[in-house]
């Protein structure tokens, strides 16, 4: 926390004050480069929506156009597609599953390698970060193979856990320095009055760096929302796919319906913005933190 | 134990003192070692999910696996799968599309990252709404971000209707289904999408470099480029040094853009390594061969993993 606290002033302060003296500069590069920078990432936005909202006749002709009229049909046959309530289920289960999964044992974890210095913690980062840098190609082809010997292939189980286990060294890198933060006199406090470890834990470490839970859970629930690799590999059929996994197939395949992709585009993107709207100024200090250490 | 002694005998707490001050250092070092377990669930779960599936990849890199042998004995044959895939044709190709790929996005990634960083450091409304709305697309599903880039760049895309319409080219230019072109626009796309993640963390390094330190340049009449040149550069050389390596791999273990935009086609033209042993493994079948290449990429990252583990500590160690 007393990381945190100095970063999230230095963000709303250090503007401040040479910033008004850089306002009345006249900028005549870093001005026009800003809204070039807008358009680069405003435009592919704008055309999943624009072209989600269009017949497929009118994108044939010319994709790129901006005089159409506008139609939701692009919807209402997504919408009536019978797997699209199972697909949204599935990822909202699996999403919801894996970070709850993750955070159980990734809040614990951060927490003991954040707080002991021993050569097994020197060791069990750095075997955390390889596996985080391990291509995910490298753990589908065995979890495949186990899956199908433990009979969690074509189950929600089995992606869950196979999520967890792409996203815990992740989680666990990412909290421990929001534990490492909390000053320890405040634990050597609580047991002073004879708090139990885990109970100093649970009622002092946990409320104070609850930044960093909600932080990492909102990006473990981002990262397994999107994650398709699994999906399409251990369901056996496409009843079963999340939303990513069926975007995945219809995106690979031939004769794309584009204003039905993007219209599904669209419905995969919803809960991701309602999550980002509630907790980007979170992800703005947390990541930063969590990235450089 | 010796707290629960001091509690039901209070009266004894002065002159068990010497004692007491002995063995309280000790019993705090045991608690702190004690905090380990706290990293048991993980220990556990990884050892069975991540490096057990490890150890089995290994093995099956040293066997003959097809899917119809997938789930009995494997029969060893030592190197085959290795040399099988190199004399394939693929392997080396593979390669060389994984440096010549890792290298454009890092590239990219890095330059990119600093240049919007320094452009969106401003206190206005619109860095703030750029900056907002690029971690938002980092946010999103790569399918989603993959599957609108392969639309703008198709025959009848936005990006061709543009460079035909200014005239810089009389056709459509085949970006996804050229081989000249193919691996290239996947790499800048895996670009746009790692840039805002880049540029955020460049902001706050920016961010922290003291205001008067600009004052200063300022007084002695700097301008703006070398403001940037020297000051901004050289304050977030740790951070790129970091981010560096992060960009490394995430452009080395890119999975989900190739797959969307381009599948590893045409031909061979946007086959990484990951991405060839996923194809050997579930699209040819050929497990054993796919395992092969795939501890070929895992061996890369272990000495990834080293040059990162080396940068961390020269980062924390200036900080």
């Amino acid at each position: 926390m007393s990381i945190v606290i100095p970063r999230a002033d230095a963000t709303a302060s250090a503007p401040s004050s040479p910033q008004p003296r850089r306002k009345k500069r006249f900028e005549p590069v870093a001005g026009p480069l800003r809204v070039v920078l807008l358009l680069i990432y405003a435009v592919p936005i704008l055309f999943i929506v624009l072209t989600s909202l269009k017949q497929p006749g009118d994108v044939i002709s010319s994709q790129s156009s901006f005089l159409f009229t506008p139609t939701l049909d692009a919807y209402t046959n997504v919408l009536s597609t019978s797997g699209l309530f199972v697909a949204m289920q599935q990822s909202l289960v699996i999403a919801a599953g894996t970070t709850a999964l993750t955070l159980l044992v990734a809040i614990p974890a951060g927490y003991g390698l954040a707080r002991v210095d021993s050569r097994i913690t020197t060791i069990g980062l750095g075997l955390l970060i390889v596996l985080q840098m391990v291509p995910q190609t490298a753990n589908v082809i065995p979890l495949y193979q186990i899956f199908g010997a433990w009979g969690l292939l074509d189950q929600n189980a089995g992606v869950i856990i196979a999520d967890t286990a792409l996203l815990i060294p992740f989680a666990t890198l990412l909290l421990r320095p929001f534990f490492r933060a909390v000053p320890e006199a405040l634990e050597e406090a609580a047991s002073i009055d004879g708090a139990s470890i885990p109970r100093t834990f649970w009622s002092i470490m946990l409320p104070i760096a609850r930044n960093g839970v909600a932080t990492t859970g909102t990006l473990v629930f981002l990262l397994s929302w999107g994650e398709f690799l699994y999906a399409v590999n251990f369901f056996l059929s496409p009843g079963n796919y999340p939303l990513s996994a069926l975007l995945a197939q219809q995106v690979s395949a031939f004769g794309i319906n584009w204003p039905g992709l993007m219209a599904l585009g669209v419905i995969t993107s919803i809960p991701i913005l309602i999550l980002f709207t509630f907790t980007y100024r979170l992800l703005r200090e947390g990541l930063t933190l969590g990235a450089v250490k | 134990m010796s707290a629960d002694l001091t509690a039901a005998r209070p009266s004894r707490r002065l002159s068990a003192s010497p004692g007491h001050t002995r063995r309280f250092p000790r019993r705090r070092s045991l608690s702190r070692r004690g905090k380990l377990l706290f990293a048991l669930p993980a220990g556990v779960f990884l050892l069975i999910f991540s490096f057990f599936p490890l150890a089995q990849l290994g093995r099956m890199s040293v066997s003959d696996v097809s899917a119809r042998t997938l789930n009995s004995p494997w029969e060893f044959v030592g190197a085959d799968n290795f040399v099988g895939s190199a004399t394939q044709g693929s392997l080396v190709p593979a390669f060389g599309n994984t440096v010549v790929f890792v290298l454009i996005v890092t590239v990219i990634g890095l330059i990119g990252g600093l240049a919007a960083a320094i452009l969106l450091s401003t206190s206005t409304w619109l860095s703030a709404f750029v900056l907002g709305l690029m971690v938002f697309i980092w946010a999103l599903p790569p399918v989603v971000n993959g599957s609108v880039w392969k639309f703008l760049l198709g025959d009848a895309g936005l990006i061709n209707s543009i460079i035909t319409g200014i005239g810089l080219s009389p056709t459509a230019v085949p970006f996804l289904y050229d081989e000249r072109f193919a691996l290239l626009s996947v790499a800048i796309v895996n670009s746009w999408a790692v840039v805002p993640f880049n540029a955020l963390v460049f902001r706050a390094a920016i961010l922290g470099i003291p205001g008067e330190t600009f004052e200063a340049a300022r007084i002695d009449g700097a301008n703006r480029w070398q403001e940037i040149w020297h000051m901004i550069v050289p304050a977030v050389r740790p951070t790129t040094l970091v981010l560096a390596v992060l960009t490394i791999v995430y452009a080395f273990r890119s999975f989900d853009f190739i797959f969307v935009m381009t599948y590893g086609g045409p031909g061979v033209a946007t086959n990484t390594l990951p991405f060839l042993s996923y194809l050997q493994a579930f699209v040819r079948f050929d497990f054993g061969m796919g395992a092969a290449t795939a501890v070929i990429s895992v061996l890369l990252v272990l000495v990834l993993a080293v040059i990162y583990a080396r940068s961390v500590r020269s980062e924390e160690a200036h900080s």
